[in-house]
């Protein structure tokens, strides 16, 4: 469980500081699959950012309870480098934590299998499609079994198709793991199709504004984005976000 | 013939044409050969430089000179490079002078670094050493400089050591402007060596050249001189060589 308790965030910019982040209060089940979603510059990658230790916050604390170590995170963008092939940058983290070498083949192959990608290990990074490479970004994030994955808007910058198939394939993961995940999205859709519980935050500053409970069953499919249930959340959504 | 055929023969055919328009002029036109010799006395000056064991001293010597001062120029830049990436103070600091002494001629400093270091091996070593400096520490600098600040928060995130952090993610990032920088280094330290010999001491390429030109050996000039280009093209071949290893991710 991750408790956010009173974390704010206020950046100093040339017109003096800049408040991106009211006060936030949060709790996090773990193995639950929670989204975020709100306007541009609502604070909710900075958010993320904070829960991931990649910034500091101004105010409050994160209680860390049961989601120890190195956090899983995906960027919008896959951020592979671009000198390792598809294998080596799912391994990446694996060999700069002194894994075995044996241990980090077997965990590798299991990785790039899941993803579909065993046929596309040796290649490298600018060979591969956006799709692929955010499928080799996930790979990695999930190399070192976090028990919390933090997805910064993953699946952004990919066309309608790939977004929906990552999608079905992330809720595979989930259901499979079960781990805490938390994905900052700007899909009323994606956020309603995959989570156990969606934050609406509102912009300028950031602040939560409504916290939506999915009661959706699952395993959910393509059956689930028919259920009128379902059309009504993404309208509450889009409604919170209006 | 495949390509890669074709361009292993094409330089070699340019300088065959080099050298048939060189015999046909001095052929023709009668130039005295103290003023320019035929490339087939260069050819011979050359030969009996290796038969008597002379080429082989002055060439290793150069050589010698020329690779400690690259190798040891380079390490020392980037270090100096990764030293001001990481400590803005220093960089504030040092900018100025730094400047001041990049946009100065290097080649200034030979006769100061005789006085200090000698009329040895070491002199030439610390004038290639400043020359290849500088253009290696700002090849480090605006390498680290341009790392993707998504690849230091990937860093952050994986809890990478400073060394890993550098090894794994900084220098392969940085590796394209670091040889950008090598690349103008080498070109230089070629330069440095020959001039320092020039400048003092009884061995080495540079003083083949000087000791032929007072004595009026002018196919010994002539064997230097192109030995000193082959040399020059070497180096650059061998940084050429690395970079398309080391690069070879990039399209």
């Amino acid at each position: 469980m991750i408790r956010i308790e009173g974390v704010s965030k206020t950046f100093s910019g040339p017109g003096g500081p800049v408040e991106a982040l009211r006060p936030v209060d949060l709790t996090i089940l773990s193995g639950s699959f929670t989204s975020i979603i709100g306007p541009s510059g609502c604070g909710k990658s900075t958010l993320l950012r904070i829960v991931a230790g990649l910034e500091t916050a101004s105010t409050g604390r994160i209680a860390n309870e049961g989601e120890q170590g190195r956090p899983g995170f995906v960027f919008q963008e896959p951020v592979l480098l671009p000198w390792l092939t598809a294998r080596e940058n799912v391994r990446f983290p694996l060999d700069t934590s002194g894994v075995p070498r044996a241990e980090g083949d077997r965990r590798t192959d299991e990785l790039l299998a899941m993803i579909g990608l065993s046929s596309f290990a040796q290649a490298l990074p600018r060979t591969l499609s956006g799709g692929m490479r955010q499928r080799v970004a996930i790979a990695r994030a999930l190399s070192y079994d976090p028990a919390l994955l933090l997805m910064d808007e993953p699946f952004g910058a990919l066309d309608l198709l790939t977004r929906d198939r990552l999608n079905d394939e992330l809720m595979a993961i989930w259901t499979a793991t079960r781990k805490t995940i938390v994905l900052v999205t700007h899909s009323v859709e994606e956020a309603a199709y995959l989570s156990d519980t969606v934050v609406v935050m509102s912009a300028r500053p950031g602040a939560i504004k409504r916290i939506h409970t999915v009661d959706l069953e699952r395993p959910r499919g393509e059956r689930t984005k028919l259920d009128p249930r379902f059309h009504q959340l993404m309208a509450d959504l889009r409604r919170d976000l209006a | 013939m495949t390509s890669g055929l074709r361009r292993a023969l094409e330089l070699p055919a340019a300088l065959l044409g080099v050298a048939l328009a060189w015999d046909l002029y001095v052929r023709l036109s009668g130039v005295p050969p103290y003023l320019l010799p035929a490339p087939g006395d260069v050819g011979r000056a050359i030969v009996d430089l290796a038969t008597s064991g002379q080429l082989w001293t002055h060439l290793s010597f150069t050589l010698g000179n020329l690779a400690a001062g690259l190798a040891l120029g380079a390490v020392l830049g980037m270090a100096a490079g990764l030293a001001l990436a990481r400590v803005p103070a220093l960089e504030r600091a040092l900018g100025g002078p730094i400047l001041f002494l990049q946009t100065a001629p290097k080649i200034a400093l030979a006769p100061l670094f005789v006085i200090w270091f000698g009329l040895g091996a070491t002199s030439k070593m610390v004038l290639v050493v400043s020359l290849v400096l500088f253009p290696v520490m700002i090849g480090m600098l605006v390498g680290l400089r341009g790392v993707d600040r998504r690849l230091i928060d990937l860093a952050r995130l994986l809890q990478l050591s400073p060394w890993q952090r550098f090894r794994r993610i900084e220098l392969p990032a940085a590796l394209p402007e670091l040889f950008v920088g090598l690349r103008v280094g080498a070109v230089q330290a070629v330069v440095g060596a020959i001039l320092g010999e020039w400048m003092s001491g009884r061995q080495g390429l540079g003083y083949l050249m000087t000791f032929a030109t007072a004595t009026y050996k002018t196919p010994m000039l002539f064997a230097a001189v192109v030995l000193t280009a082959l040399l020059g093209i070497a180096v650059y071949q061998a940084v050429d060589v690395a970079e398309r290893r080391l690069l070879s991710w990039r399209a």
